[in-house]
C-alpha cells in the first residue's frame, strides 16, 4: 500500500470552512455551540467533535498585514508520539498509508496521547473517557477516495496523493510562491505538509510547532524507564537469588539451640 | 506462637501490620496492573483484570488507597526511620546484610538500609501519587500540556527506582533473613533475632518490660 500525504497550500485558502463542514459531515460529528471571540475562527479550538479547524491569523510583516487562514488538523506523524504513548493496543495505530488512526473501541481515555502529541491535536471527552482526532479519512483513502476535506475544498488549497508526488509538488509550489514548507524536520516526518505564504514562518501562526520532534519526556518514558522497570526488577531478583546461593541467608544464631 | 512464649518479642502492633499490608497490596497491584498497561506485550494482565479500561480504573482506585496508606505510613514510621549518626557507620560496613561483618554499630529499631527504603518509598511514592492524580484528573483544555508530559514521565521514572527497591525489601524481609517475616505476620520475633537486628531497641525494651508490648 502506498504512503500518502495531504498537502495544504495555505496561499490558496480563502477560509471558506468547507473542509471543516465536510469533516463533520463525513465523520458524523455534531455541531458545537459557538460564540464570537473577536475572530472569524469558529469554534475557537479543535475539540472532541471538531477534528478540522480553519485558524485565522493576522500577521504584520514589514508593515504589511497578512491575513493567514490555515487548515488545522492531525499531521499524521511518521513516528507518532501519540501511538508510542498509548497504553491500549489498537487504540492508536499508524497504518501503512501513513494515517494515524484512533479506535474508540480500544481507547481507555487515559490522555497519554494528548500529553505526547507535539502538535497538540488529540482532544478528550471527559464524559465518554475517549479521545478523538482526524483520521485522514482512513475509511475513505483505503477505498481509493480522497479525504472528505480535500474533496470539499473549492480552491485547490488541499491536495492528497502518493507521498513522493506530493513532496515534489510541495517543493515546486513553495519555490513558486517563495514560501516555506512546514513542518520541515527531516527527522520527524509527517503525512501532512503545509506551504506557507511568502514571508510567513510557522512561528508567526497560532497552534504550530516550528520544530516538531518526539517529545523528550516520551522518549525517556518509553525508551528508558519502560525497559528499566522490568530490567530493575529482574536484576534485583537475579541478584537476590545469587546472593542466596553464594552467601546464603543471614541466619540468627539461637542461643538455646547452641548454633554453630 | 503466643505472647506468653518467653522466647518471643512483640515488635509490631496490629496498626503497623495492617498499614504495611494494605500499602503493600495496593502498591503491588498498582505495579502489576501498571506493567500490564505500559507493556503492550503484557496485555494478558489487563485482559485478566477485565480489559484495559477496567485495568486503568482499578489501577487508579488502587492508587488512591496507596496514596492514603503512604500518608499513614509516613505518620507511623517517620520517627523510627529518622537517620542518626550511627547509620553512616552501618552503611560504610554494608550492614552485615550481604556478608558477615564484625563490630556493627548497634541498630535501634530499623537499620540504615530499612530507613533508606522507607524514605525512598515516601519520596518515590509521593512523586507517583502526585503525578498519578494529575494524569487522572488533568484537564488538557485548562492545564498546560507540560504538566501532563512531566506526569507520565516522572510516574514511570519513580517506579523504576521504587520497584527495584521493593524487590530488595521483599528478599531481605523473607528468604534473605530467616525469622524476619513473622514480624509483619504475627508481630512476634525471637529474642535472638532482636539481639541481631535491633539490639539497642531490644536492650531498652528489656529494661522496662512493663511498658513494652
Amino acid at each position: 500500500m502506498a504512503e500518502y500525504i495531504k498537502l495544504i497550500d495555505v496561499t490558496k485558502c480563502t477560509g471558506c470552512r468547507g473542509c471543516q463542514v465536510a469533516c463533520k459531515q463525513w465523520n458524523s460529528l455534531p455541531a458545537e455551540k459557538t460564540m464570537f471571540t473577536g475572530s472569524l475562527q469558529n469554534p475557537k479550538d479543535l475539540s472532541y467533535n471538531t477534528w478540522t479547524l480553519i485558524r485565522y491569523d493576522e500577521v504584520v510583516k514589514d508593515g504589511r498585514l497578512n491575513w493567514v487562514m490555515r487548515h488545522d488538523a492531525c499531521l499524521h506523524c511518521d513516528w507518532p508520539a501519540c501511538a508510542k504513548a498509548c497504553p491500549s493496543p489498537g487504540a492508536l495505530v499508524k497504518t501503512d498509508e501513513g494515517a494515524v488512526v484512533h479506535n474508540a473501541k480500544y481507547c481507555i481515555g487515559c490522555k497519554a496521547c494528548i500529553a505526547a502529541c507535539p502538535f497538540d491535536i488529540p482532544r478528550n471527552n471527559p464524559e465518554l473517557e475517549k479521545m478523538a482526532k482526524c483520521t485522514l479519512c482512513y475509511d475513505r483513502i483505503t477505498e481509493g477516495k480522497k479525504p472528505a476535506c480535500v474533496t470539499a475544498c473549492p480552491t485547490g488549497c488541499l491536495a492528497f496523493g502518493p507521498k513522493e508526488e506530493m513532496i515534489e509538488k510541495a517543493h515546486k509550489r513553495a519555490e513558486e510562491v517563495g514560501g516555506l514548507i512546514y513542518p520541515n524536520n527531516p527527522k520527524y516526518e509527517t503525512h501532512v505538509l503545509y506551504i506557507l505564504p511568502a514571508g510567513i514562518q510557522a512561528s508567526d501562526l497560532q497552534h504550530t510547532n516550528p520544530n516538531p520532534s518526539m517529545p523528550l519526556s516520551v522518549l525517556l518514558w518509553k525508551n528508558l524507564f519502560k525497559p528499566f522497570t522490568l530490567i530493575g526488577i529482574g536484576a534485583v531478583a537475579g541478584g537476590a537469588f545469587l546472593h542466596y546461593l553464594i552467601k546464603g541467608p543471614h541466619k540468627v544464631h539461637e542461643k538455646k539451640e547452641g548454633g554453630e | 506462637m503466643s505472647a506468653h512464649d518467653s522466647n518471643l518479642v512483640r515488635i509490631t502492633d496490629v496498626e503497623e501490620r495492617l498499614v504495611h499490608w494494605v500499602l503493600a497490596a495496593s502498591c503491588l497491584f498498582c505495579l502489576i496492573s501498571g506493567i500490564g498497561l505500559m507493556y503492550h506485550s503484557w496485555s494478558i494482565i489487563p485482559t485478566l483484570l477485565g480489559g484495559h479500561y477496567a485495568a486503568k480504573m482499578m489501577h487508579i482506585y488502587s492508587g488512591v488507597i496507596f496514596t492514603g496508606m503512604l500518608f499513614y505510613s509516613a505518620y507511623l514510621w517517620k520517627k523510627d526511620c529518622r537517620f542518626e549518626e550511627s547509620d553512616l557507620q552501618w552503611v560504610l560496613k554494608a550492614g552485615g546484610y550481604l556478608w558477615p561483618v564484625e563490630n556493627l554499630p548497634p541498630v535501634y529499631k530499623y537499620n540504615a538500609g530499612q530507613k533508606a527504603f522507607f524514605w525512598c518509598l515516601i519520596g518515590c511514592g509521593a512523586v507517583i501519587s502526585v503525578t498519578g492524580f494529575l494524569m487522572w484528573l488533568w484537564n488538557p483544555v485548562s492545564v498546560p500540556i507540560i504538566i501532563g508530559r512531566l506526569s507520565y514521565m516522572l510516574h514511570a521514572g519513580a517506579v523504576v527506582v521504587l520497584a527495584a527497591f521493593i524487590m530488595i525489601h521483599i528478599y531481605l524481609g523473607t528468604a534473605g533473613n530467616p525469622g524476619t517475616v513473622s514480624a509483619m505476620i504475627t508481630g512476634y520475633v525471637t529474642r535472638a533475632w532482636c539481639e541481631t537486628h535491633c539490639p539497642r531497641w531490644y536492650a531498652e525494651r528489656s529494661k522496662k518490660p512493663e511498658q513494652a508490648a
